[in-house]
């Protein structure tokens, strides 16, 4: 036996002895994606306060929902998911999303935002939570997780129009959020 | 370079220390599903279906068979008890009661609530079992033509041939060989002529 089998169980391992109940495995499990999964929470929510609170509501549902996991994609990708649905869900019993009739095609060009490319991760975050809650839903779960405006609108319960307007309105204040701090650097 | 979707997409923070304490107190608290015992529970479950569905068939099936054995046993112990006097009696009083209603309907209601005891039967039929047993209502122009049935010469062929097909099915019935039947009146008829 090797020291990784002793102390690192292997994924399969790790659900088994979650699903068994067993309070090692779950810590290994939280251990394993707990810097991940916060990092998706502190992306989505509006304080660290929220964040938390998903951290732990998004866990629990992890570990509930493990019988279900069919491993038919990756198991990091399908905790995620747990995770942006629960942010979601959270956001959506504070914020009530309107729907916009007018859509507005992305008239921003992915380049300008594309921009953030060279900021380092921590500035990137704090542009991005610049953006109002409801630009940020949409941006991060179109832009970051590649979430289509159909997915986005089924589950913010908007209408793809709207979701398109989110994302271009949310574009167009990031390029704003850009050029005034290159201005204000020069 | 990596993009600012990649760097998004993999941004870590370190969680709150108390994050995990809070965790698995709810886990105690709300004891999560254990898929062994839900396994456990499910063939349980099929195994309950499965024991059901024998013991429904067992059941039904003993019913069925008990069901058959007793009209099987009613059958014999019917066959049996008639003897060849009783058989002549029968066929006597079988003859005679067609014979009234042929010949005197107003006497029909008396005897048919003699020998079939029947009651609220309409006076101008008589009632035998059917091929399964069921109340069969026969006016007295209809016993005419059973009787003449058998004839060499009956009055119209036509039903005769009716006749001959109603005999053969109340033949094949199992539930309806008593002397009140269709085809046993017939036979009786027939036999009581040959016996003359």
């Amino acid at each position: 036996m090797t020291a990784r089998s002793n102390h690192t169980p292997s994924e399969s391992d790790l659900i088994k002895g979650c699903i068994e109940g067993n309070p090692e495995m779950q810590r290994l499990l939280y251990e394993r994606f707990s810097s991940k999964m916060y990092g998706v929470c502190l992306r989505y929510a509006e304080n660290t306060e929220d964040a938390n609170d998903v951290m732990q509501e998004g866990f629990i549902k992890v570990y509930k929902s493990l019988p279900k996991f069919r491993a038919e994609g990756s198991f990091e990708g399908w905790i995620r998911r747990i995770f942006v649905n629960t942010s979601i869900e959270h956001y959506r019993k504070k914020v009530k999303l309107y729907n916009v009739t007018e859509v507005q095609e992305n008239t921003i060009e992915d380049a300008e935002v594309d921009a953030l490319d060279s900021l380092a991760t921590k500035d990137i975050l704090n542009i991005v939570n610049e953006l109002s809650p409801g630009y940020k839903q949409v941006f991060n779960m179109h832009v970051v997780e590649g979430y289509s405006h159909k997915e986005i609108a089924d589950l913010l319960g908007i209408t793809e129009g709207t979701s398109k307007s989110q994302l271009a309105r949310a574009k167009g204040v990031l390029k704003k959020i850009i050029e005034t701090r290159r201005s204000n650097s020069q | 370079m990596e993009s600012f979707k990649d760097k998004l997409y993999n941004y870590e923070a370190v969680p709150p220390q108390e994050a995990w304490s809070k965790i698995s107190e709810q886990l105690q608290d709300e004891k999560v599903i254990n898929l062994p015992n839900h396994k456990k529970s499910k063939t349980l479950y099929y195994f309950a279906i499965a024991a059901a569905s024998l013991i429904i068939i067992f059941i039904g099936s003993f019913f069925f068979n008990s069901k058959q054995t007793n009209s099987n046993k009613n059958l014999s112990s019917t066959n049996k008890v008639i003897s060849p006097e009783q058989m002549k009696d029968s066929i006597v009083l079988n003859r005679k009661i067609l014979e009234s209603i042929i010949h005197n309907p107003k006497e029909k209601q008396e005897i048919v609530s003699n020998d079939l005891k029947a009651t609220n039967i309409p006076k101008k039929y008589i009632t035998i079992s059917g091929p399964e047993g069921q109340a069969v209502k026969i006016s007295p122009k209809v016993a005419t033509l059973i009787v003449s049935a058998d004839h060499e010469f009956p009055p119209k062929p036509i039903w005769s041939k009716k006749i001959e097909k109603w005999k053969k099915i109340m033949l094949s019935s199992t539930v309806s060989t008593t002397s009140a039947g269709l085809a046993d009146l017939i036979q009786l008829a027939s036999a009581n002529d040959k016996l003359e």
